[in-house]
Formats: C-alpha cells, sequence, structure tokens
C-alpha cells in the first residue's frame, strides 16, 4: 500500500486486474447515468407541461426506466466498482480469482441489458414487450418475463460479488489472525451481509410469484404479498445506496477536508446499526395498505426512527473530521473554518453539498416516516422529492464527486478539468434544490405522483406560498440543470479516461483516523454474532404480518390459485405457535 | 480571505435554498413575496457579497 512516506503508485499500476473490473463496472453505471437522466429530463417537461414530446402513454415507459436505470443500475454499478476497489486497496492485495470478478460483473450486466430491453420495448408497441411497473415493479402492474428473468440475474450477479469480496476477506484473514478488519473492509462485509438478508424477499417474489406469474404458469399472485416482499427489500436497498456513499464520506473526505477520520469505531457501529436496523422497516412503505395491522405498522414506524441515530451520528462524524481537516488547512474560529475547507476540489464540494441536502432529505424522511402524518403526503409528489435528496443526491452527488478523485488513480491520468467538476456538482446542488424544493411544496398541495397528467377536471390545487404554475417551473428548471449536470459529469469522466498518462497520479493514501480501532470493543468484528441478531429483528418484525396476508388475502397466489390444505395447515400451526409463544413471553414478562 | 471563483460558486450554492426558503419564512407572517422579489433579494445578496469581498477580501488562495 502506498503510504504517506513512501513511493506513490497508483491503484491501477498495483492491481491491473481489480482496476479493469472497476472500470467496467463504473462504464456500466456512467451509461445507465446518462440514459436515465435523460428519461428524466423528458419527465420533467412533459408532466410540468412545459414541453411534451413523448405521448402521455410512454410517460411511464420513461419512468421505470429512470428509476431502474438511475436507482438500481447506476447506483448499484458504482457500487461493485467502488466496493471491489475498496477490498482490493483494504486489504491490499488482489482478489482471489479476476475470472470471477468478470463472471459477476459479466451475469449482472446481461441481466441490466434484459430488464433494459424489456423496459424500452414498451417504446416500440409492435415488438410485444414491455414493462411499465415502475422501479417498485409489484403486482398488479405486470411486465415481460425477461425483465423479471434480467432483474433475477441482476440480483444473482451481486451475490456472487459479495461472495468474491468475503472470499478476499478469508484469504485476508488466514494471514493476519487477530487483526481487526480494516475499517473499509469491514464496511464492505456489513454492507453485504445486510444485502443478503434484504434481497431474500425479492429473489422469492421473482422467482415463484411474478416469473411463473407473467408466463402464465400460475394465473394469478397475492399483490399484498409480492408487495409486502418488494418492501422488505425496498426500504433496506435505500441504505445499499446509502452505504458506499457514506463509505466515501468516512473514509474519503476526511483525507480530502486535509485531516483525518474523527472515530473509527464509530463509523463501525454506524454500519452495524444499518444492518441490524434496516430490513425490518419495509411495513413503513405500506401505512395506507389494507390487509396489514396497524400494530406492525406502528412497529415499522418505531424502527424507522430508531434508524435515524446511525444517520445523526454519520452527520457528526463527517463534520468533526471536516472541521479537523480545515484547522490542519488553517481554520479557525467557530465557523471561519469552514473557508479553509477545499472548496476549489470538486471531489471534496461534491461530497459535502451532498451531505447537507441529505440533512434535509432526513428531515422530509421523518414526516414519511410517521404514521399519522405520512397520510398528509402519501403517494403525493413530496414522495420523489423526498428521495430525490436522498438517493438522488446524498447517493448520486457523492458517488460522481468520489468519481473525481477514483476515476484517475484507476485510469493513471489526470482528472481532464477540475472547473468543469466544480461548476457540475454546484448546478446538481441548485439543481436538486429548484426541483426538490418544489416537489415537496406541490405534495404538501396534493399533487399526486406517478403520472403524467395530474391535473383534474374542476379541480386546482393550491398552494400556501406562490403558484402552483412557479411550482412546475421550478420542477422543470431543476430538472434541466441537472441532466446538463450529468452531461458536464460524463464528458469530464470521457475525457479524463481518454487522457494521457499522469507523471503525478492521484494519491490514494488514506490517513489513520483520529481515534483507530483499537479503542473499539473486538465483538464489534464479531460479525457472526451481528447476522444473527438482524435474523432474528427480520423474524419478529415479519413472521407475524406475512402469515396475516397470506391466510387473509387469498393465500400465497391470490385468489386464482388456493393454496394447498397441507400448507394452510402448516402456516396455521406457524401463526399459532408465534402467536402462543409471544403471549406467553408477555405474560412471564408481566 | 480572497473571494476565488470556487468561492464563489459555492456561495451562490448556498444561498439559493436559503433565497428561495425566505418566502416560507416570510409566509409565517403573512407577507406573500412573489418569486421575482426572490430573486432581486438573492442578486442584491450576491452583489453586496462581492463588493464586500472586493473592499475587505485580503490574502492569498493558498489555503483553499
Amino acid at each position: 500500500m502506498a503510504t504517506a512516506s513512501g513511493p506513490a503508485r497508483t491503484f491501477v499500476e498495483r492491481f491491473p486486474s481489480e482496476a479493469g473490473v472497476i472500470k467496467a463496472n463504473l462504464l456500466v453505471s456512467f451509461v445507465a447515468l446518462g440514459i436515465g437522466a435523460f428519461f428524466g429530463l423528458i419527465q420533467a417537461l412533459h408532466r410540468t407541461d412545459i414541453l411534451r414530446v413523448i405521448d402521455s402513454a410512454d410517460y411511464y415507459t420513461m419512468l421505470t426506466g429512470h428509476g431502474v436505470l438511475l436507482a438500481i443500475v447506476f447506483t448499484i454499478f458504482f457500487l461493485t466498482g467502488f466496493f471491489h476497489w475498496a477490498t482490493a486497496r483494504s486489504l491490499d492485495q488482489p482478489a482471489v480469482s479476476t475470472l470471477y470478478s468478470w463472471a459477476w460483473f459479466g451475469l449482472m450486466t446481461t441481466g441490466t441489458v434484459l430488464a433494459t430491453i424489456a423496459i424500452l420495448g414498451g417504446l416500440v408497441p409492435n415488438l410485444g414487450i414491455s414493462a411499465d411497473v415502475l422501479f417498485t415493479f409489484y403486482a398488479p402492474l405486470q411486465a415481460h418475463p425477461i425483465f423479471y428473468i434480467g432483474l433475477a440475474m441482476f440480483i444473482v450477479g451481486t451475490w456472487l460479488a459479495g461472495a468474491d469480496w468475503f472470499l478476499s476477506y478469508r484469504a485476508w484473514r488466514s494471514d493476519n489472525k487477530g487483526e481487526r478488519i480494516p475499517l473499509q473492509m469491514f464496511m464492505v462485509l456489513t454492507t453485504m451481509i445486510m444485502w443478503y438478508l434484504a434481497t431474500l424477499g425479492v429473489a422469492v417474489s421473482v422467482v415463484f410469484f411474478l416469473i411463473p406469474w407473467s408466463l402464465g404458469l400460475i394465473p394469478s399472485v397475492n399483490p399484498l404479498l409480492t408487495r409486502t416482499l418488494f418492501w422488505y427489500f425496498g426500504h433496506p436497498i435505500v441504505y445499499f445506496w446509502l452505504m458506499p456513499a457514506y463509505m466515501m464520506w468516512y473514509t474519503i473526505l476526511p483525507k480530502l477536508s486535509g485531516g483525518r477520520l474523527f472515530s473509527d469505531p464509530l463509523a463501525r457501529v454506524v454500519f452495524l446499526l444499518f444492518l441490524l436496523l434496516s430490513t425490518p422497516v419495509g411495513i413503513h412503505h405500506q401505512y395506507l395498505d389494507p390487509g396489514i395491522a396497524e400494530g406492525f405498522k406502528f412497529i415499522a414506524m418505531t424502527n424507522t426512527m430508531f434508524l435515524l441515530l446511525p444517520s445523526l451520528l454519520t452527520a457528526f462524524t463527517a463534520v468533526a473530521s471536516m472541521e479537523h481537516g480545515a484547522r490542519q488547512r488553517g481554520g479557525e474560529g467557530y465557523l471561519r473554518w469552514l473557508g479553509a475547507l477545499p472548496w476549489r476540489d470538486p471531489a471534496f464540494t461534491g461530497m459535502a453539498l451532498a451531505g447537507i441536502l441529505f440533512a434535509a432529505g432526513g428531515f422530509s424522511g421523518m414526516i414519511n416516516a410517521g404514521m399519522n402524518i405520512n397520510y398528509l403526503i402519501h403517494n403525493t409528489l413530496w414522495v420523489p422529492g423526498h428521495f430525490h435528496l436522498t438517493v438522488g443526491t446524498a447517493v448520486a452527488l457523492t458517488m460522481m464527486a468520489g468519481s473525481y478523485w477514483l476515476v484517475p488513480q484507476l485510469t493513471g491520468t489526470k482528472l481532464y478539468s477540475r472547473p468543469i467538476g466544480l461548476l457540475q456538482v454546484i448546478m446538481w446542488f441548485i439543481g436538486m434544490v429548484f426541483m426538490s424544493n418544489a416537489m415537496h411544496r406541490a405534495g404538501l398541495a396534493g399533487i399526486p405522483r406517478r403520472t403524467a397528467e395530474p391535473q383534474y377536471q374542476n379541480f386546482e390545487f393550491l398552494t400556501p406560498i406562490g403558484s402552483i404554475f412557479e411550482l412546475r417551473v421550478q420542477i422543470a428548471l431543476g430538472g434541466t440543470l441537472l441532466f446538463l449536470s450529468v452531461v458536464l459529469f460524463l464528458f469530464n469522466m470521457l475525457l479524463t479516461s481518454l487522457g494521457e498518462k499522469s507523471d503525478r497520479p492521484v494519491d490514494e493514501y488514506l490517513p489513520e483516523p483520529l481515534s483507530g480501532p483499537e479503542g473499539s470493543p473486538r465483538v464489534l468484528d464479531n460479525l457472526g454474532l451481528w447476522t444473527g441478531i438482524a435474523v432474528v429483528l427480520v423474524i419478529l418484525a415479519y413472521t407475524l404480518p406475512l402469515a396475516g396476508i397470506i391466510q387473509n388475502g387469498g393465500g400465497l397466489f391470490g385468489g386464482g390459485l388456493p393454496i394447498p390444505a397441507t400448507v394452510s395447515a402448516g402456516l396455521d400451526f406457524v401463526t399459532t405457535l408465534v402467536t402462543t409463544t409471544v403471549n406467553t413471553l408477555l405474560e412471564v414478562a408481566a | 480571505m480572497k473571494l476565488t471563483k470556487a468561492r464563489a460558486l459555492v456561495i451562490i450554492a448556498f444561498s439559493v435554498p436559503i433565497a428561495i426558503e425566505l418566502r416560507t419564512v416570510a409566509g409565517f407572517f403573512n407577507i406573500d413575496l412573489p418569486l421575482i422579489a426572490i430573486a432581486v433579494i438573492e442578486f442584491l445578496f450576491l452583489a453586496l457579497m462581492f463588493v464586500l469581498y472586493g473592499l475587505y477580501g485580503e490574502g492569498s488562495e493558498s489555503a483553499s
């Protein structure tokens, strides 16, 4: 590993094979970003009625493409590339098998291509292929089978990628008995354990219900069941997007600030809290779904509120690390140290701005999480306003900003233009402020989401401040700035990768934290224990709701295919057993 | 502290959301600020910042 005093060698010189795999992942990620952002621009202009170049029926194809390509393909391919980098870098050793790494990349890419073909097929009616099922893709909307098959291949690809990093860790562990897990590796492992746990729901939904249903092998599905299985996965995927961003805030941002991470143990605790708490909360997306008892929704709400803790800890640690960096650079005073931060560096500025908008997204997320207040904004434009701050900025902007530091390490070149990079991250920030602010306001006015035609006959939406027209202009202006920002980013990345090799490579050295891992209890590294606790929490949160949905909602396959009597009896037995056990425990506790 | 292009961009980025939400704050006091007023306020704020930096901004860019 390059050290502060040792010879600085770029990542690509030390791990050329891994750099190839990572670059391929980032290439797919950036292509998806470009297409998805273009779809986003068309949507923003269409639904605000500023410029309509598509039929409203095609809006839903665009919406699905935008959601899948940005929220799943862009983010997760970036994550797999970034985690592959972090694994090799933090363990200071190459992957166990390059061929295996290419295999999971190939599987993920093939799945992505299939799903994308299914989505884009919606624009060619004669083709007979479409997948206008939105990013959430649960029943009763139905897609062409290749969409679900592609999705399944993609998810299995991520599982294999995780196995690649676990194998690397095992190889490292055999040579480093008794050592603390390097922080970045710890973050990769905890994130992937959460991902394995969370994707079980969507895998069951896709493989056992949606694929047979779309192939015509079964006549119907239980919509509430597929919906619940989706949200079982659909909320933790938020943390699958966020945790690489958090990893950059914890390990790269302090270095870019000119300082050191404030606390390594705190970072480990945060990632463990995400592992434990991110999965048993999905029902908070279903507050208005019938068929799930209020009590389970209340439990999901309280679990969600607990999830604020790791995010607040992260905000504290990130700001403390930045302040330390600023003071190392000569910054003084209560607030004047902010001026000493490296604002000319797009990697730093992008991550810092992303963190600021994430705070705003956290506040609107608390509104979403609260059962009663959620009813005000449920299925309104408030919700996309919220997740454009979290996924669309905290994650996407951090990934783009991180690329300005990461990509030169992988190519051995210099970043093509720092000023363009800076302009790009600023444009993203301002564009997102315009768009998400207007979306939140529009949601409060009751304007629905997921529709190309939000207007109603003989009904006028009212805003307490400003007018609906102003909100529409803000959304269109924001969407346009965001698209232009993506164009600048891709332009910068392309010219960086085509540049000549630099004789002053990017320094990938990450300084030691102010408080190192030796200050944290060793039990934090016992990943088996934390996985076990996470599984128990999921069982507690989901067993009874799922049993109720199956029993009361028409069985496993809805009304069309009753579940066999033996399965029904088995479910009855499990439900009775769990209920009796819980009641007994409550009596004992009382 | 000298006003570099980077600092100017960051100041613009930070002041835009504050300017937009100024309407909300004014709304609490039943003052309906039109969007054009916000644009003018933002413009004046930036002009003031640039003038102040021009008058009092000293030193080098090395810190950033």
